[in-house]
């Protein structure tokens, strides 16, 4: 604290009693546009958040009213009940959602621990093309694929089945899956192996009992970027399912508040509200890994 | 055998090891088997039909027609084009605003104490919001009649009618590409914010010693440590928007008319609209091309400058 050298001129004293400063930092210009922008910038990334929240429990006059409320007046969790009472089939979009997408998940996470070994770890003469011409499936365009994958899925009779649905999912779910193990198995240190194979060891008990406990962190953050990806995804269920009753999530949610409940507003945000949830937790569970996850392989030798 | 047999033996039995590194392992085998088929069969198959007419619906069998869909798309589809180009808004309009933002955002908060590392996750709230809802939100925030955007505007009175900002040409893909920035500041946030942790402290203090402070701090000290994280970052949302399908779907379903129908919404009006699985093909091949030039340009540009 300088305070004790300013105080000597009262003018500065009194300077820094009416900033109400301990210490004196300058609230110049620069510094004042500042915090102004970084409290817009809350607003704006909280607001709509907010505003789904809010008219979640609003009922359907208040939510279509052309001067909107702030906070809702006709306070109700009608909206939410509808979701479980009512004719859209809320509960079973959420069910096929979790159940494809934990599969999903849990799937790419198995392959990839195997796939990812090998090719941090294993000496065979097309890794390093094997590796590449994985990295480069990330860079895909999923449309250019979904038309063969439909009439794939249509001929062995695979369509509208869970495990078509699944299928789609690799398609994204591996080639990210594999790369993010390979990073986290390469900053494995060798000589723990080399210790485990001269106690005798073989490939499969290394694997199991040394590498897969030192990358758990990594098993977890893959699984759950997996599942937050197929959670997200609406072009394989639209094209891969058709039955209603399979639908997942957002694609069922898109399908029914396009035609039927197109304006029933309340219970539109009431449904997103519930469908937000999972992808939040999974979100901040693994936050600090996100850039890394999305740029897996991105940077040559990373 | 004698002490000088084996010494000779022993090299050429190495060799003979070395010579036997196997061509492939089976760990890799199930991620590949299951890649082949959802990957590779239908990679194959695109290429193949985009050579062909045909409609599964119709039951007739697939027709080849050769280079037909290509010349057609090159020559006499004003559509592509018009997809083409609102491709190229949203995908680098999103990517350059964002980016940005991103960016000012991570220097203004930058210095903060830990005392606000809650401001620095809510800063990242939307990222975490399913496409589906962010889509809905925005449907519902920038309705004609009612839409809260329109209320606010009419009160501040900014516009003295409302807008048509999801039922109109002229605004549907402004506000489309709105809600894809609105996701992906929080993404360029913490790709900066973490560039710039990087930053030696040595780098910083020196600069400030030869009283470097304020913007050209940030121009001349900070920004050439960003340029990698920039290009990196830039690339993967490049590529995420020129495939990004679900939030342009759920919105406006490529309407009103073609104005906000993109390259992959394009395919898939073809393909599960039209059933017209032979041009919708051609032009993924088409863009798959694309693709893969622009990566070859990011590739080249960030081993120039290796980050």
């Amino acid at each position: 604290m300088s305070d004790t050298v300013t105080t000597r001129t009262t003018s500065a004293a009194a300077r820094a009693v009416r900033l109400g400063a301990r210490r004196p930092r300058r609230w110049g210009p620069a510094k004042i546009a500042g915090v102004v922008v970084v409290v817009v910038a809350l607003l704006w990334s909280l607001l709509p958040l907010y505003w789904m929240l809010s008219t979640s429990f609003k009922d359907a006059l208040e939510a279509t009213r052309l001067d909107p409320t702030l906070v809702p007046q006709s306070f109700t969790s009608a909206n939410y009940e509808r979701l479980i009472t009512g004719s859209l089939p809320f509960t079973t979009f959420l069910f096929n959602s979790l159940l494809t997408s934990l599969i999903a998940a849990v799937v790419c996470v198995v392959l990839s621990m195997f796939g990812g070994y090998s090719l941090s770890r294993a000496q065979w003469k097309l890794r390093t093309t094997t590796s590449y011409s994985i990295l480069a499936m990330r860079m895909l365009p999923m449309i250019v694929l979904i038309g063969p994958l439909y009439l794939l899925l249509l001929e062995t009779k695979l369509l509208n089945s869970y495990l078509g649905l699944i299928l789609g999912y690799t398609t994204f779910g591996l080639p990210f899956g594999v790369w993010m193990m390979k990073g986290f198995m390469d900053a494995v240190p060798r000589e723990i192996e080399e210790a485990a194979r001269i106690d005798g060891y073989s490939r499969l008990q290394i694997l199991f009992r040394i590498i897969v406990p030192l990358t758990l962190p990594g098993l977890f953050t893959t699984g759950t970027f997996v599942f937050m990806e197929s959670w997200n995804n609406l072009i394989y269920p639209l094209t891969l399912i058709t039955d209603i009753e399979r639908q997942t999530l957002p694609a069922g949610l898109l399908l029914s508040f396009t035609g039927q409940f197109k304006t029933d507003w309340g219970g539109m945000m009431a449904a997103s509200c519930i469908t937000t949830i999972p992808l939040m937790v999974g979100f901040f569970l693994i936050q600090r890994s996100m850039v890394r996850g999305l740029t897996a392989g991105a940077v040559a030798g990373q | 055998m004698g002490a000088a047999t084996h010494k000779r033996a022993l090299p050429r039995r190495r060799r003979r090891q070395a010579g036997r590194t196997p061509w492939f392992d089976w760990m890799v085998l199930p991620v590949l088997a299951v890649l082949a088929v959802v990957i590779g069969y239908p990679m194959v198959s695109a290429v193949i039909l985009s050579t062909e007419k045909y409609n599964p619906v119709s039951g007739f069998p697939a027709q080849g027609v050769g280079l037909k869909n290509y010349d057609r798309l090159l020559n006499s589809d004003p559509v592509f084009w018009e997809a083409l180009g609102n491709t190229a808004v949203y995908t680098f309009g999103s990517v350059i605003v964002a980016s940005l933002l991103g960016l000012v955002l991570a220097l203004l908060v930058e210095n903060l104490s830990d005392r606000w590392r809650a401001l620095r996750m809510l800063l990242l709230t939307p990222w975490a919001v399913p496409i589906i809802v962010v889509a809905f939100l925005f449907r519902y925030m920038f309705e004609d009649a009612g839409g809260i955007v329109n209320a606010v505007l009419l009160d501040v009175g900014v516009i003295g009618s409302p807008v048509d900002w999801l039922t109109s040409g002229r605004w549907a893909l402004f506000t489309v590409t709105l809600a894809n920035i609105w996701t992906q500041i929080p993404f360029f946030f913490l790709v900066f914010s973490a560039a710039l942790a990087g930053i030696p402290t040595a780098v910083v203090e020196a600069a400030r010693v030869d009283r470097s402070r304020g913007l050209s701090m940030v121009l001349q000290i900070k920004m050439p440590f960003l340029r990698g994280a920039f290009l990196v970052s830039s690339l993967i949302m490049v590529v995420a928007n020129f495939n990004d399908f679900g939030k342009i779907w759920a919105m406006t379903q490529g309407g009103p008319g073609y104005s906000t129908t993109t390259l992959v919404v394009y395919v898939y009006r073809l393909a599960f609209e039209g059933f017209d699985l032979g041009y919708a093909s051609a032009i993924g091949v088409v863009w798959l091309v694309l693709l893969l030039l622009f990566a070859i340009i990011y590739v080249r540009a960030l081993q120039r400058d290796p980050a």
